[in-house]
């Protein structure tokens, strides 16, 4: 098992909460935030392997993590979420930047899936 | 009756009168050519009477035979004259008087033949003769005289006839006139009154009797177009709802993505881990899932309520309750794009009188507006306040690109946009006549690259309405 340490950033408080427990199943260390702002403060003090954030939010959005990450925790992968469910142009952008692009509803097994390929496994 | 009717039968009946006057004139004429004729033939008489009297005083003063015979003459001649002229005398003095006349005159015939006879003075016959020459003079410049006086009372009658009838003329056009022009008048300010209302926005109707005339059919005429306008107004109202909701739709569907979403990623789990899940976990499990479909519930009720098209109907309401409805229903379109909402909602507002629906939706198109005129985000204040005079103030203000001065005397006319294919300018004319019809008002200050200010004043509900 491994102790690999995500972070699920998102405003409907169920995603985070069903994510970590799902993903806890799997041995890995999960913390959940509500919004971008707490979620960047913690970043700063513990290192995450995989962020999953949601894009839209209120105040610092998902785009928003997405930079403060590129730029200062290069080693850290990010994973998109979102409610648009045509943003065709925005994921072409985000193509080089985020590891991987989930349109809502989540499939739980594909996102783990995915954070098993972040993490290199 | 139609005006035209009566404008015809007025001119028939002053045409009527002018015949009648005509008719009296020329009649009056008539009568007194005869009598100037007569007057005429009564000169010519008075002048043979005179030389036949200048005849009989020669003759009583020479008692020469000559004399007679010349007297003899001038009767004869007389006499024919008044035959050959009976009946215009006749026309002007009576039957009776000419009657008498030509008898005077066959007696100072008969006079004359005795005396011729008799040859030689008599005293009695002399002063008969000279009696009966005397009457008949008399006589006919009595006659003369009445007649003359007739003439007189003729030309002054036919004087003052022509004079009332002129006024009478005057008096009944003047009379008609009036009557008509004042009932054109009245129709004229009946439809006056309706045509500023209408483009006021108000639809009525002209109330009361219609009259029969023209007017009436100009008065039904604009009275079904008023119902016209009506009617295309609400089907303006429902087909620019039905416009916005598909604004919102978007909105709305994104909205949806996350009760979805959530119930999906919990119904995962519980397969997943149905199992390791203890009984309390999955009680909690199920009662979000209830929870997020009563979210997906109100959303839906939310978006219908909207798009179910109503009659205007008439509430009490609170304009805050108002409000926040409908910034729920906007919110995901704002976040969408990237658009703040402060609200500054007035406390203790008393309630409004209102269709709530309507309403909501002038909210709509404005916050549409507010939202589209910045691109790259910003911020919509939308505030609540009392009381201006009898009125509730809605306030929704952006920071958006402004209107151009020279559009703002447009913007609430119908197609008016400067959105080419993506507006159909509809937003401000509807949201414009729904104001009216709650006999609000709506106006806008704009500034160019500072924003935009929609204020709204709504009448506070009085329970005695
Ligand atoms: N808040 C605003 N800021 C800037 N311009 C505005 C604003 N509100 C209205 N306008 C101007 O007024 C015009 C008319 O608005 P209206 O809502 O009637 O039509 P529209 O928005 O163009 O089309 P529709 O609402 O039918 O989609 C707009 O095209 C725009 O130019
Ligand atoms: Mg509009």
């Amino acid at each position: 098992m491994s102790d690999h340490r995500v972070m699920i950033i998102d405003d409907e408080k169920i995603v985070g909460d069903m994510a970590k427990l799902s993903l806890e199943q799997e041995g890995y260390i999960v913390e959940t935030f509500l919004n971008g702002e707490t979620a960047l403060v913690r970043l700063a003090e513990q290192k995450f392997d995989v962020v999953v954030t949601d894009l839209k939010m209120k105040g610092i959005d998902g785009m928003e993590v997405l930079r403060t990450v590129k730029s200062l925790y290069p080693d850290t992968r990010v994973i998109m979420i979102t409610a648009f469910a045509n943003l065709d142009t925005a994921i072409e952008a985000l193509r080089g930047d985020v590891h991987d692009f989930f349109p809502k509803p989540v499939k739980i097994k594909e996102l783990k899936a995915s954070i098993q390929r972040a993490l290199g496994g | 009756m139609k005006i035209e009717n009566k404008i015809i039968l007025s001119n028939v009946f002053n045409i009527g009168l002018i015949l009648l006057i005509g008719f009296f004139a020329f009649q009056n004429l008539d009568l007194m050519l005869t009598k100037l004729r007569f007057v005429e033939i009564a000169d010519d008489l008075n002048a043979s009477f005179l030389e036949m009297r200048l005849s009989e005083k020669n003759f009583l003063l020479y008692h020469n035979e000559n004399f007679l015979v010349e007297m003899k003459e001038k009767i004869e001649s007389t006499d024919q004259m008044l035959d050959s002229a009976g009946t215009d005398i006749i026309r002007a003095i009576g039957k009776d008087n000419f009657e008498l006349l030509k008898s005077y005159l066959k007696h100072y015939s008969y006079i004359v033949e005795i005396i011729r006879r008799k040859a030689g003075s008599d005293e009695f016959l002399d002063a008969r003769f000279r009696a009966q020459g005397k009457k008949l003079r008399e006589f006919s410049s009595t006659i003369t005289r009445l007649e003359r006086k007739g003439v007189n009372d003729i030309i002054y009658r036919s004087k003052s006839v022509l004079f009332y009838s002129f006024l009478a003329i005057v008096a009944g056009a003047v009379f008609v006139s009036h009557f008509i022009s004042q009932k054109i008048l009245r129709s004229l300010r009946e439809i006056e009154k309706l045509a500023k209302s209408i483009s006021l926005g108000n639809f009525d109707r002209i109330e009361g009797e219609i009259p029969a005339d023209e007017f009436g059919s100009v008065m039904t005429a604009i009275n079904s177009m008023s119902e016209e306008l009506r009617n295309r107004e609400e089907a303006l109202i429902q087909s620019k709802k039905l416009a916005s909701l598909g604004i919102l739709t978007a909105g709305v569907a994104h909205e949806l993505t996350n009760p979805l979403n959530n119930i999906s990623m919990i119904a995962q789990n519980y397969l997943e881990l149905y199992d390791k899940l203890d009984r309390d976990q999955k009680i909690d499990f199920m009662d979000k899932v209830e929870k997020e479909t009563d979210r997906i519930k109100e959303i839906i009720k939310n978006l219908l309520d909207f798009s179910r098209p109503k009659d205007a109907n008439l509430k009490a309401a609170d304009l805050n309750t108002v409000m926040q409805k409908t910034l729920k229903l906007m919110q995901n379109m704002l976040d969408i794009s990237n658009i703040e909402t402060k609200t500054d909602l007035g406390m203790n507002l008393p309630p409004v009188f209102i269709d709530e629906h309507q309403i909501q939706q002038v909210l709509v198109n404005l916050m549409t507006n507010a939202a589209q005129s910045m691109q790259s985000g910003g911020t919509i204040f939308m505030a609540t306040r009392c009381c201006r005079g009898d009125s509730v103030e809605i306030r929704i203000m952006d920071t958006g690109k402004g209107i151009q001065p020279e559009f703002v005397p447009h913007i609430f006319d119908p197609f008016f946009t400067t959105k080419g294919e993506g507006g159909t300018g509809l937003g401000l004319s509807v949201s414009y006549g729904i104001i009216k019809n709650h006999k609000g008002d709506i106006r806008v200050e704009s500034k160019v690259g500072v924003g935009t200010t929609f204020t709204i004043e709504l009448p506070v509900y009085k329970n005695q309405l």
